[in-house]
Protein backbone atom coordinates (compact mmCIF):
# COMPACT_ATOMS: atom_id res chain seq x y z
CA UNK A 1 0.00 0.00 0.00
CA UNK A 2 1.12 3.46 -0.66
CA UNK A 3 1.19 5.48 2.11
CA UNK A 4 0.67 8.27 0.55
CA UNK A 5 -2.71 7.51 -0.88
CA UNK A 6 -3.84 6.97 2.96
CA UNK A 7 -5.75 9.98 3.50
CA UNK A 8 -8.23 10.78 6.44
CA UNK A 9 -11.22 12.32 5.06
CA UNK A 10 -13.71 14.29 7.86
CA UNK A 11 -16.68 15.61 6.32
CA UNK A 12 -15.45 15.24 2.62
CA UNK A 13 -12.29 17.21 3.29
CA UNK A 14 -8.79 15.98 3.18
CA UNK A 15 -6.92 16.09 6.15
CA UNK A 16 -3.25 16.48 6.56
CA UNK A 17 -2.66 14.94 9.51
CA UNK A 18 -3.59 12.12 12.44
CA UNK A 19 -2.68 13.37 15.23
CA UNK A 20 -5.17 16.81 16.22
CA UNK A 21 -3.63 18.63 19.21
CA UNK A 22 -5.15 20.90 21.54
CA UNK A 23 -4.07 24.46 22.52
CA UNK A 24 -5.10 24.35 26.39
CA UNK A 25 -1.83 24.75 29.50
CA UNK A 26 0.12 25.93 26.98
CA UNK A 27 2.95 27.98 29.23
CA UNK A 28 2.65 30.53 26.40
CA UNK A 29 1.87 31.12 22.93
CA UNK A 30 4.90 30.95 21.76
CA UNK A 31 5.64 28.11 23.22
CA UNK A 32 1.93 26.83 21.58
CA UNK A 33 2.65 27.78 18.21
CA UNK A 34 6.10 26.29 18.11
CA UNK A 35 4.75 23.19 19.62
CA UNK A 36 1.87 22.87 16.76
CA UNK A 37 4.16 23.53 14.20
CA UNK A 38 5.98 20.39 15.31
CA UNK A 39 2.98 18.50 15.72
CA UNK A 40 2.50 18.58 12.37
CA UNK A 41 -1.11 18.92 13.11
CA UNK A 42 -3.76 20.76 10.54
CA UNK A 43 -6.86 20.65 13.32
CA UNK A 44 -6.12 22.58 15.93
CA UNK A 45 -8.93 22.70 19.17
CA UNK A 46 -9.82 26.07 20.98
CA UNK A 47 -12.37 27.06 23.67
CA UNK A 48 -14.24 30.32 24.15
CA UNK A 49 -14.77 31.81 27.09
CA UNK A 50 -15.63 35.11 28.90
CA UNK A 51 -13.71 38.37 28.27
CA UNK A 52 -12.21 39.38 31.37
CA UNK A 53 -13.20 43.29 30.87
CA UNK A 54 -11.16 44.07 34.25
CA UNK A 55 -7.51 43.02 32.83
CA UNK A 56 -5.61 42.65 29.70
CA UNK A 57 -6.79 39.59 27.58
CA UNK A 58 -4.33 37.26 25.84
CA UNK A 59 -4.97 37.19 22.26
CA UNK A 60 -4.52 33.76 21.56
CA UNK A 61 -6.17 33.27 18.02
CA UNK A 62 -3.29 35.70 16.62
CA UNK A 63 -0.32 32.85 17.75
CA UNK A 64 -2.23 30.41 15.04
CA UNK A 65 -2.02 30.69 10.98
CA UNK A 66 -5.52 30.27 10.54
CA UNK A 67 -4.64 29.83 6.62
CA UNK A 68 -2.40 27.04 7.67
CA UNK A 69 -4.78 25.00 10.24
CA UNK A 70 -7.93 24.01 10.92
CA UNK A 71 -9.67 25.13 13.85
CA UNK A 72 -11.67 23.28 16.13
CA UNK A 73 -14.17 25.25 18.48
CA UNK A 74 -15.17 23.17 21.36
CA UNK A 75 -18.10 23.37 23.60
CA UNK A 76 -16.42 22.60 26.92
CA UNK A 77 -17.60 24.21 30.16
CA UNK A 78 -21.31 23.37 28.76
CA UNK A 79 -23.31 20.97 31.29
CA UNK A 80 -26.17 20.16 29.07
CA UNK A 81 -27.31 20.48 25.64
CA UNK A 82 -28.55 24.13 26.04
CA UNK A 83 -25.50 25.04 26.95
CA UNK A 84 -23.23 23.14 24.28
CA UNK A 85 -25.85 24.68 21.41
CA UNK A 86 -25.15 27.89 22.74
CA UNK A 87 -21.14 27.94 23.08
CA UNK A 88 -21.61 26.26 19.42
CA UNK A 89 -23.39 28.92 18.07
CA UNK A 90 -21.39 31.39 19.68
CA UNK A 91 -17.94 29.86 18.21
CA UNK A 92 -19.60 30.34 14.56
CA UNK A 93 -20.83 33.52 15.02
CA UNK A 94 -17.14 34.45 16.10
CA UNK A 95 -15.25 32.54 13.39
CA UNK A 96 -17.89 31.70 10.74
CA UNK A 97 -16.22 28.00 11.32
CA UNK A 98 -18.62 25.22 11.64
CA UNK A 99 -16.45 22.48 12.95
CA UNK A 100 -17.17 21.43 16.24
CA UNK A 101 -15.70 19.47 19.17
CA UNK A 102 -18.96 19.16 20.88
CA UNK A 103 -18.13 18.22 24.64
CA UNK A 104 -21.05 18.33 27.44
CA UNK A 105 -18.94 16.95 30.74
CA UNK A 106 -21.60 18.53 33.94
CA UNK A 107 -19.23 16.23 35.99
CA UNK A 108 -16.99 18.00 37.25
CA UNK A 109 -14.44 15.35 38.80
CA UNK A 110 -13.77 13.07 36.02
CA UNK A 111 -15.39 15.55 33.27
CA UNK A 112 -16.99 12.51 31.60
CA UNK A 113 -19.00 13.21 28.78
CA UNK A 114 -23.21 13.33 29.69
CA UNK A 115 -24.09 10.52 26.64
CA UNK A 116 -27.69 11.56 26.95
CA UNK A 117 -27.55 15.22 26.53
CA UNK A 118 -24.33 15.25 23.75
CA UNK A 119 -26.31 13.01 21.67
CA UNK A 120 -29.42 15.72 22.09
CA UNK A 121 -26.97 18.53 21.17
CA UNK A 122 -25.42 16.89 18.61
CA UNK A 123 -28.99 16.20 16.37
CA UNK A 124 -30.09 19.80 16.47
CA UNK A 125 -26.51 21.01 15.22
CA UNK A 126 -26.19 18.59 12.71
CA UNK A 127 -29.33 19.96 11.15
CA UNK A 128 -28.40 23.71 11.79
CA UNK A 129 -25.74 22.53 9.77
CA UNK A 130 -22.67 22.06 11.95
CA UNK A 131 -19.79 19.07 11.02
CA UNK A 132 -19.89 17.64 14.60
CA UNK A 133 -17.33 15.94 16.01
CA UNK A 134 -18.72 14.62 19.33
CA UNK A 135 -16.37 13.63 22.88
CA UNK A 136 -17.87 10.74 24.26
CA UNK A 137 -16.79 7.58 26.55
CA UNK A 138 -15.95 5.08 25.03
CA UNK A 139 -19.92 3.55 24.52
CA UNK A 140 -20.31 1.41 21.02
CA UNK A 141 -24.02 1.90 21.11
CA UNK A 142 -23.51 5.68 21.61
CA UNK A 143 -21.34 5.88 18.99
CA UNK A 144 -23.58 3.98 16.38
CA UNK A 145 -26.11 6.54 17.66
CA UNK A 146 -24.40 9.93 17.04
CA UNK A 147 -23.16 8.62 13.61
CA UNK A 148 -26.68 7.52 12.72
CA UNK A 149 -27.83 11.49 13.51
CA UNK A 150 -25.12 12.24 11.45
CA UNK A 151 -21.76 13.13 13.18
CA UNK A 152 -18.80 14.05 11.19
CA UNK A 153 -17.06 11.54 13.67
CA UNK A 154 -16.57 10.01 16.89
CA UNK A 155 -14.16 11.07 19.29
CA UNK A 156 -14.45 8.29 22.42
CA UNK A 157 -11.98 8.80 25.22
CA UNK A 158 -9.06 6.61 26.22
CA UNK A 159 -9.23 8.35 30.03
CA UNK A 160 -10.60 10.86 31.59
CA UNK A 161 -9.27 14.09 30.20
CA UNK A 162 -5.91 15.08 31.04
CA UNK A 163 -5.56 12.06 33.14
CA UNK A 164 -2.52 10.59 30.75
CA UNK A 165 -3.41 7.21 31.67
CA UNK A 166 -3.31 5.83 28.23
CA UNK A 167 -6.37 3.66 26.27
CA UNK A 168 -8.25 2.36 29.87
CA UNK A 169 -10.74 1.62 27.66
CA UNK A 170 -9.39 -0.42 24.77
CA UNK A 171 -12.33 -3.08 24.46
CA UNK A 172 -15.06 -0.66 24.22
CA UNK A 173 -12.49 1.65 21.40
CA UNK A 174 -12.03 -2.02 19.61
CA UNK A 175 -15.79 -2.60 19.23
CA UNK A 176 -16.00 1.04 18.08
CA UNK A 177 -13.53 1.17 15.42
CA UNK A 178 -14.97 -1.98 13.93
CA UNK A 179 -18.19 -0.52 13.66
CA UNK A 180 -17.94 2.92 13.05
CA UNK A 181 -18.94 4.08 8.97
CA UNK A 182 -17.06 7.72 10.08
CA UNK A 183 -13.28 8.52 11.67
CA UNK A 184 -12.67 7.55 15.34
CA UNK A 185 -10.62 9.46 16.84
CA UNK A 186 -9.07 9.00 20.48
CA UNK A 187 -9.43 11.60 22.16
CA UNK A 188 -8.33 12.32 26.06
CA UNK A 189 -6.21 10.59 28.23
CA UNK A 190 -3.50 9.98 26.09
CA UNK A 191 -0.28 10.34 27.61
CA UNK A 192 2.61 8.54 25.99
CA UNK A 193 3.27 8.91 22.13
CA UNK A 194 3.02 5.18 22.51
CA UNK A 195 -0.22 5.49 23.28
CA UNK A 196 -1.24 7.54 20.57
CA UNK A 197 0.21 4.51 18.16
CA UNK A 198 -1.42 1.99 20.27
CA UNK A 199 -4.31 3.54 19.39
CA UNK A 200 -3.46 3.90 15.75
CA UNK A 201 -2.40 0.40 15.65
CA UNK A 202 -5.83 -0.60 16.80
CA UNK A 203 -7.01 1.11 13.52
CA UNK A 204 -8.22 4.56 15.04
CA UNK A 205 -8.56 7.35 12.52
CA UNK A 206 -6.81 9.54 14.64
CA UNK A 207 -6.05 11.13 18.21
CA UNK A 208 -6.57 14.35 19.49
CA UNK A 209 -3.81 15.17 22.26
CA UNK A 210 -3.55 18.99 24.26
CA UNK A 211 -2.54 18.07 28.10
CA UNK A 212 0.58 15.10 27.38
CA UNK A 213 2.18 18.06 24.68
CA UNK A 214 1.08 21.31 26.50
CA UNK A 215 2.68 20.36 30.13
CA UNK A 216 5.31 17.98 29.07
CA UNK A 217 8.93 19.25 30.22
CA UNK A 218 9.68 20.23 26.38
CA UNK A 219 6.13 20.92 24.61
CA UNK A 220 7.88 20.71 21.19
CA UNK A 221 9.83 17.93 21.40
CA UNK A 222 6.93 15.97 22.87
CA UNK A 223 4.76 17.71 19.47
CA UNK A 224 7.19 15.80 17.36
CA UNK A 225 7.43 12.25 19.16
CA UNK A 226 3.86 12.73 18.79
CA UNK A 227 3.86 13.47 15.43
CA UNK A 228 5.86 10.49 14.78
CA UNK A 229 4.17 8.09 16.95
CA UNK A 230 1.21 8.88 15.16
CA UNK A 231 2.41 8.10 11.84
CA UNK A 232 4.41 4.77 12.82
CA UNK A 233 0.95 3.66 14.59
CA UNK A 234 -0.76 4.26 11.14
CA UNK A 235 1.55 2.75 9.05
CA UNK A 236 1.95 -0.35 11.39
CA UNK A 237 -2.34 -0.67 11.28
CA UNK A 238 -1.81 -0.11 7.08
CA UNK A 239 0.42 -2.86 7.23
CA UNK A 240 -0.88 -5.30 9.27
CA UNK A 241 0.50 -6.77 12.68
CA UNK A 242 3.06 -10.01 11.90
CA UNK A 243 1.56 -13.55 13.33
CA UNK A 244 1.90 -13.80 17.06
CA UNK A 245 3.08 -17.44 18.92
CA UNK A 246 2.78 -18.79 22.18
CA UNK A 247 6.43 -20.19 21.74
CA UNK A 248 9.61 -18.56 20.52
CA UNK A 249 9.85 -19.16 16.41
CA UNK A 250 14.20 -18.35 15.73
CA UNK A 251 14.81 -15.25 14.21
CA UNK A 252 18.32 -16.80 13.09
CA UNK A 253 18.90 -20.37 11.21
CA UNK A 254 18.26 -23.34 12.91
CA UNK A 255 21.00 -24.75 10.71
CA UNK A 256 24.68 -24.52 10.56
CA UNK A 257 25.88 -24.19 14.76
CA UNK A 258 29.16 -25.07 15.40
CA UNK A 259 28.80 -28.24 17.33
CA UNK A 260 28.66 -31.85 15.94
CA UNK A 261 25.30 -33.89 16.15
CA UNK B 1 -29.44 54.35 37.73
CA UNK B 2 -27.42 53.51 34.71
CA UNK B 3 -26.06 49.94 34.80
CA UNK B 4 -25.13 46.85 32.05
CA UNK B 5 -25.30 43.16 33.09
CA UNK B 6 -21.45 42.27 31.28
CA UNK B 7 -20.45 39.08 31.69
CA UNK B 8 -22.45 38.67 34.77
CA UNK B 9 -21.87 41.84 36.50
CA UNK B 10 -23.40 44.62 36.75
CA UNK B 11 -21.35 47.81 35.73
CA UNK B 12 -22.37 51.03 36.84
CA UNK B 13 -21.81 53.34 33.72
CA UNK B 14 -22.85 56.32 36.17
CA UNK B 15 -24.96 58.15 33.50
CA UNK B 16 -23.81 57.32 30.51
CA UNK B 17 -24.01 53.90 28.97
CA UNK B 18 -22.74 54.10 25.74
CA UNK B 19 -24.68 54.00 22.41
CA UNK B 20 -23.39 51.13 20.54
CA UNK B 21 -21.37 47.79 21.60
CA UNK B 22 -18.88 49.04 19.50
CA UNK B 23 -18.62 52.29 21.82
CA UNK B 24 -18.73 49.93 24.48
CA UNK B 25 -15.90 47.40 23.97
CA UNK B 26 -13.81 50.84 23.12
CA UNK B 27 -14.60 52.40 26.89
CA UNK B 28 -13.72 48.54 28.25
CA UNK B 29 -10.68 48.73 25.97
CA UNK B 30 -11.55 45.13 24.40
CA UNK B 31 -10.12 44.34 20.85
CA UNK B 32 -13.33 44.00 18.92
CA UNK B 33 -11.58 42.09 16.51
CA UNK B 34 -11.24 39.09 18.73
CA UNK B 35 -14.27 38.96 20.12
CA UNK B 36 -18.35 37.91 19.97
CA UNK B 37 -21.62 39.94 21.96
CA UNK B 38 -24.66 38.03 23.10
CA UNK B 39 -26.84 41.01 24.40
CA UNK B 40 -30.16 39.66 26.33
CA UNK B 41 -28.91 36.19 24.72
CA UNK B 42 -29.36 37.31 20.91
CA UNK B 43 -25.75 36.72 18.81
CA UNK B 44 -24.15 39.96 17.91
CA UNK B 45 -22.56 39.39 14.54
CA UNK B 46 -19.00 41.28 14.96
CA UNK B 47 -20.36 43.23 11.64
CA UNK B 48 -23.21 44.81 13.28
CA UNK B 49 -21.09 45.83 16.52
CA UNK B 50 -21.29 49.41 15.07
CA UNK B 51 -25.54 49.50 14.67
CA UNK B 52 -26.45 47.38 17.76
CA UNK B 53 -27.82 49.84 19.75
CA UNK B 54 -27.94 49.52 24.23
CA UNK B 55 -29.99 49.76 26.50
CA UNK B 56 -30.27 50.01 30.37
CA UNK B 57 -30.37 46.76 31.97
CA UNK B 58 -29.04 44.63 29.44
CA UNK B 59 -27.59 41.78 30.27
CA UNK B 60 -24.31 41.13 27.35
CA UNK B 61 -21.89 38.54 26.94
CA UNK B 62 -18.56 39.04 25.39
CA UNK B 63 -17.01 35.93 24.67
CA UNK B 64 -13.12 35.24 23.00
CA UNK B 65 -11.19 31.80 22.10
CA UNK B 66 -8.99 30.54 25.04
CA UNK B 67 -6.58 27.63 24.45
CA UNK B 68 -8.11 24.31 25.03
CA UNK B 69 -8.34 20.93 24.06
Amino acid sequence: MNIADDKLIINGQEISSRLFVGTGKFASNELMKSAIEASGSQIVTVALRRVDIDNENDDMLGAIDSAKYLLLPNTSGARDSEEAIRLARLARAASGIKWLKLEVTPDPYYLLPDPIETLKAAEILVKEDFVVLPYINADPVLAKRLEEVGTATVMPLAAPIGTNRGLSTRDAIEIIIDQANVPVVVDAGIGLPSHAADAMEMGADAVLVNTAIATAADPVKMAKAFKLSTEAGRIAYKTGAAAESKIAVASSPLTGFLRDE
Amino acid sequence: MSKLKINGKEKDFSGKIPSYLSDLLEMLEVDSATVVAEVDGKIIERSNFKTAKIQEGQSIELIRFVGGG
